[in-house]
């Protein structure tokens, strides 16, 4: 932490800056109010997505991530609508409860490497999905829906947190508790990846059987990280069910498992903000080119397909690229 | 019980070639084709076209699927994932290309092709039926039967012919096969070439039997990646094991446990889980694929 | 710096297209119907033939000189959104459309997506006409869902009762796909056929979605030998081929669904063996349809190369919408005006001949108003086409 350059603080202040004001100052001039929607669940994508890029650090490609999402928001909604809980309490009872999951899965399966991790963990978001459609507690097919707004919480009589029911704009609300989670979870992915551990992952990923032979608890580091990973899923799956005040089997399936290993793909696997920039891109991009109709798809996968084949390292390496040429 | 055999000999045939043409992408190029679901329906459409469309004859048709997906695996070899591996860091930035070409052809299959759902005529009517014991149209039969012949005949192309021994050289190791003189590049072109062909003969064959939509190539390209995982990813005979075992473990599966309903499919998922955690690399693949 | 350049090519062309604003120059003001649905991937056909059935009779107002209300004629403009199938998509769309300032929205198709935009279409006061079946979008306090079609809850006893009477059928097996709206479907029909006296032989067999292959799966129920076999909530891609795999073990007993299903689709997947099969339909058979609906399958057919029977059941919701702000020109921006003028309104219907009305419905189902009164049309595949067999009401 202690190298934090000016320069860096100066780009955190405006990232900060731009999301928290700017973009709602952009907005009310613009009158696109239905950015706000697309702009929190980039937020919220993208806090799943950096689970998902926690994972690659390991040097594991996760496919997994939309079970996690899923559990998370199964998890807020039963408890908020079956238990009478705040929201505020099942968001991180959710994470919480996806990492558990994690904790178990992974100690069977993160012994998998390369494309058989992938495959198990797409296998586990089908069968989270078919789990969610068999039990009774998530209601199976019919979902739960009609699920109260996050209500408000006051400490000692203060109020700390509004109702979420009794206000006119819920959409500026939510951007911003989605943007504050964004902030907390990248900040939070970037210590860590500052840290011992960080180093001890990076050992990992480069090769697993060295690290251990130098001592790295390789078993036990991988399960954190995994764990981890899926706290953020549960994190962001708990939040979007909340807006949508409806979950079902098919909130999150095995095309946005995917997603989020796009996400990690296309902003760049050695960045720790790439995920955030390759969900914004590829999230946003899809809903800009709404006006195409029905090319909007050709369009859409056409300019993937281009960005890939000139940026194989993914969006922020085009910085990077400019860097090393100095 | 005879069923339950005939029907897992069909399923396992027809997934076993499905299977073939991805892991032999991936055993050449270390990716993992997002988009080989799509190319199989492509095929299926050609053959849609040219014989329930245009009346050419069957066999024909199942040609054109062939050679229009070889030329257009070839291209997008050639110029997609040829620069792109040679320009990225970690390979594994393939996936991304590929899951890019899989919206790209799901986008022209549905401008080119229309979204309904397409059939052929049957190829040959009648039912065999032994007793009420085995059930089976006989086009099925014929259909099977074909599918185990280009299984053969693919593994006589690859143990037999200069092509083949040289892809299965690439395979096995890329720097050691350029030192001995093989031309990486272009084998690299015809495998893939190859691998997609096979999709598209897997579609053109069975669009006569379960028609073809748009829908079909992602969960196609996913039970895939699963028969591939279970038989070891790469290695061929690992594709046609895991695909006979996941249309024996589905019609057994479907047979035996009919009466839980709903969870027959989750029960197959977590078994297979399972079994992968057990065997990390499969039946017969290589430890870290 | 050749990719800086294509990037930044990439970069503004992709903001021409947010800041793009609509420039054509109708002569008429231009009214905006919006549609969110599904219209790519493997469910893209239930999207599709709603979609380009709205494009389809907009495209015949604007030609025809527009659609009058109150003093003035509009041109309809019929802004679509594919949702992928992706219940955060659907709502994205949603807010799509309430940022084009359009109150009156067709869609979503399936039940997650009905569900999760309710939220942002009652924040926004947008009318919305999904086909999906739940209850609970309905029923108050839900305010802003008006059910587009018949329901399977609905139409499931009428075609029971038929055939119970006409074909002698006393038992019944389920069979649907392993996902929430078929599920949905095959529980409300069995509670249905059990309340009508039916023997259920069998209920819960399922099929993944992208099964290809139905001999495994009907095998086990083809054991019980029932009179009837519903395919509950099945899509017409799987339609063709469950046919026919229950025929080719020796299915003797009648087919149904409760879903609309496309002639050619059937032909081309099943061919004969699907003579005999039960389906819901629109009023294009040549018993019921009346020249306007002849001239939109037309119209349709030359627009978009080939018709989809399925359109039958989805040309109604936005006539229903038109003719509605025809009586009540308020509720054009007013989505309440619109709620009450719902509880009074009827006009002819035009697409069905005899004296059929248009006439919002469901208070025995919901309670309230919330679902549009087609006729529940139940016809019969044979040889290629379908013939009408009965025609029922919903209250």
């Amino acid at each position: 932490m202690e190298n934090i350059t000016k320069r860096q603080l100066f780009n955190v202040g405006l990232f900060l800056f731009s999301i928290f004001i700017a973009v709602p100052l952009i907005i009310s001039a613009t009158g696109r109010w239905d950015f706000y929607f697309t702009l929190t669940s980039v937020a919220l994508l993208a806090i799943a997505s950096a689970g998902v890029w926690l994972t690659f650090y390991i040097g594991r490609i996760n496919i997994g991530q939309g079970a996690f999402a899923l559990i998370g928001a199964y998890v807020s909604a039963i408890l908020v609508v079956k238990g009478g809980i705040s929201f505020w309490i099942s968001l991180p009872a959710a994470g919480i409860f996806a990492a558990i999951v994690a904790i178990f899965i992974g100690m069977l399966v993160l012994r998998l490497r390369g494309v058989y991790f992938a495959m198990i963990t797409l296998v586990l978001t089908q069968v989270v999905t078919l789990t969610a459609l068999a039990l009774p507690i998530t209601n199976g097919a019919k979902g739960i829906s009609s699920i109260p707004l996050p209500s408000g919480v006051s400490l000692f009589g203060i109020p700390i947190l509004p109702d979420f029911a009794t206000m006119a704009n819920t959409k500026l609300a939510f951007y911003y508790t989605a943007c504050i989670l964004m902030v907390l979870t990248y900040a939070a992915l970037y210590r860590l990846v500052n840290s011992r551990l960080g180093h001890l992952c990076r050992s990992m990923q480069q090769n697993e059987e060295l690290a251990s032979s130098i001592g790295v608890n390789i078993a036990h580091i991988r399960i954190v990280i995994f764990a981890i990973s899926s706290f953020f899923g549960g994190i962001g799956g708990a939040m979007f069910g909340s807006i949508a005040q409806s979950v079902y089997p098919s909130s999150f399936q095995v095309a946005d498992s995917v997603n989020f290993m796009l996400n990690c793909f296309l902003g760049g696997l050695g960045y720790v903000f790439g995920p955030m920039l390759g969900t914004l891109v590829l999230y946003f991009g899809w809903d800009l080119l709404f006006e195409l109709g029905k090319y909007q798809m050709l369009v859409y996968s056409i300019i993937l397909i281009a960005v890939i084949r000139f940026l194989p390292n993914g969006l922020l390496s085009l910085q990077f690229g400019k860097g090393a040429r100095k | 019980m005879e069923q339950i055999l005939a029907n897992g000999v069909y399923l396992g045939s027809q997934y076993a070639m499905i299977a073939l043409g991805l892991t032999l992408i991936f055993a050449l190029m270390n990716v993992l084709n997002f988009a080989h679901g799509q190319m199989y329906v492509i095929g299926g459409f050609v053959t849609y076209t040219f014989y329930g469309q245009l009346g050419v004859p069957f066999v024909l048709a199942l040609l054109m699927s062939c050679i229009s997906l070889a030329i257009l695996g070839a291209l997008i070899e050639k110029f997609l994932f040829a620069p792109v591996i040679k320009g990225s860091k970690r390979e594994e930035s393939t996936m991304l290309l590929a899951a890019g070409i899989a919206f790209l052809l799901d986008a022209l299959i549905l401008l080119i092709f229309g979204e309904k759902q397409r059939g052929v005529p049957k190829i040959i009517d009648g039912v065999f039926n032994w007793d009420f014991r085995v059930i089976m149209p006989y086009d099925r039969i014929l259909i099977c039967v074909l599918a185990i012949l280009s299984i053969i005949c693919f593994i006589c192309f690859m143990q037999y012919s200069k092509t083949g021994r040289a892809l299965r050289a690439l395979a096995q190791d890329r720097t050691a096969a350029q030192l001995m003189g093989v031309n990486v590049d272009r084998y690299s072109m015809i495998g893939f070439a190859l691998g997609a062909m096979l999709a598209g003969l897997v579609g053109g064959l069975l669009v006569t039997i379960t028609g073809i939509n748009l829908g079909m190539g992602g969960p196609t390209s996913i039970k895939a990646f699963m028969m591939v995982m279970i038989g070891g990813a790469g290695v061929i005979s690992g594709a046609i094991a895991g695909g006979i075992i996941l249309g024996f473990m589905e019609a057994i599966g479907l047979a035996v446990l009919s009466q839980y309903g709903d969870i027959t499919y989750l029960l197959i998922f977590v078994s297979l889980m399972i079994f992968l955690a057990i065997r990390p690399q499969g039946l017969m693949g290589k430890p870290w694929g | 710096m050749q990719r800086r350049a294509l990037m930044k090519a990439a970069m503004i062309a992709m903001s021409m297209t947010a800041l793009q604003t609509t420039t054509a120059l109708a002569e008429n003001p231009v009214l905006k119907i919006g549609f969110v649905g599904v219209t790519s991937g493997p469910a893209a056909s239930w999207g599709i033939s709603n979609q380009r059935s709205m494009e389809t009779r907009a495209a015949w107002i604007n030609e025809t000189g527009g659609y009058k209300i109150g003093d003035t004629t509009y041109d309809i403009e019929i802004v679509s959104f594919d949702d992928q199938k992706d219940p955060k998509r659907a709502i994205a769309g949603m807010e799509k459309m309430a940022q084009e300032g359009i109150h009156y929205v067709v869609g979503p198709n399936v039940d997650d997506g009905a569900a999760a935009v309710r939220p942002v279409a009652e924040a926004n006061g947008i009318m919305y006409f999904p086909y999906a079946f739940p209850k609970s979008l309905y029923t108050k306090p839900a305010s802003n869902a008006i059910l587009g079609m018949v329901a399977n809850y609905q139409s499931g006893p009428a075609i029971y009762k038929y055939l119970m009477k006409e074909k002698g059928v006393k038992t019944v097996a389920f069979i649907a796909a392993n996902e929430s709206d078929p599920l949905s479907q095959r529980d409300s029909g069995v509670a249905a056929a059990k309340a009508l006296g039916l023997d259920v032989v069998s209920d819960n067999v399922t099929y993944q979605v992208d099964t290809t292959d139905f001999t495994p799966v009907l095998t086990p129920i083809m054991r019980e030998r029932p009179d009837l076999l519903v395919l509950s909530g099945v899509s017409p891609a799987n339609a063709p081929q469950l046919i026919r795999s229950a025929r080719e073990l020796g299915f003797q007993g009648v087919i149904s669904t409760e879903t609309a299903q496309d002639a050619g689709v059937l032909t081309e997947g099943a061919g004969d063996l699907a003579n005999g099969f039960i389906s819901v339909g629109g009023a294009s058979t040549p018993e019921l349809a009346s020249p306007m609906m002849i001239e939109f399958v037309d119209r349709y057919t030359k627009m978009f190369g080939e018709y989809n029977d399925e359109s039958n059941t989805k040309v109604y919701a936005l006539e229903y919408i038109l003719e509605t702000l025809k009586a009540d020109p308020a509720a054009i921006t007013d989505v309440t005006a619109f709620q009450t003028t719902m509880d009074r309104f009827e006009a002819p219907n035009p697409y069905m001949k005899g004296d059929a009305k248009l006439r919002y419905v469901g208070m025995s189902s919901f309670g309230q108003r919330r679902q549009v009164a087609v006729p529940l049309v139940v016809n019969v595949f044979q040889d290629g086409a379908f013939e009408t067999l009965f025609v029922a009401e919903v209250d």
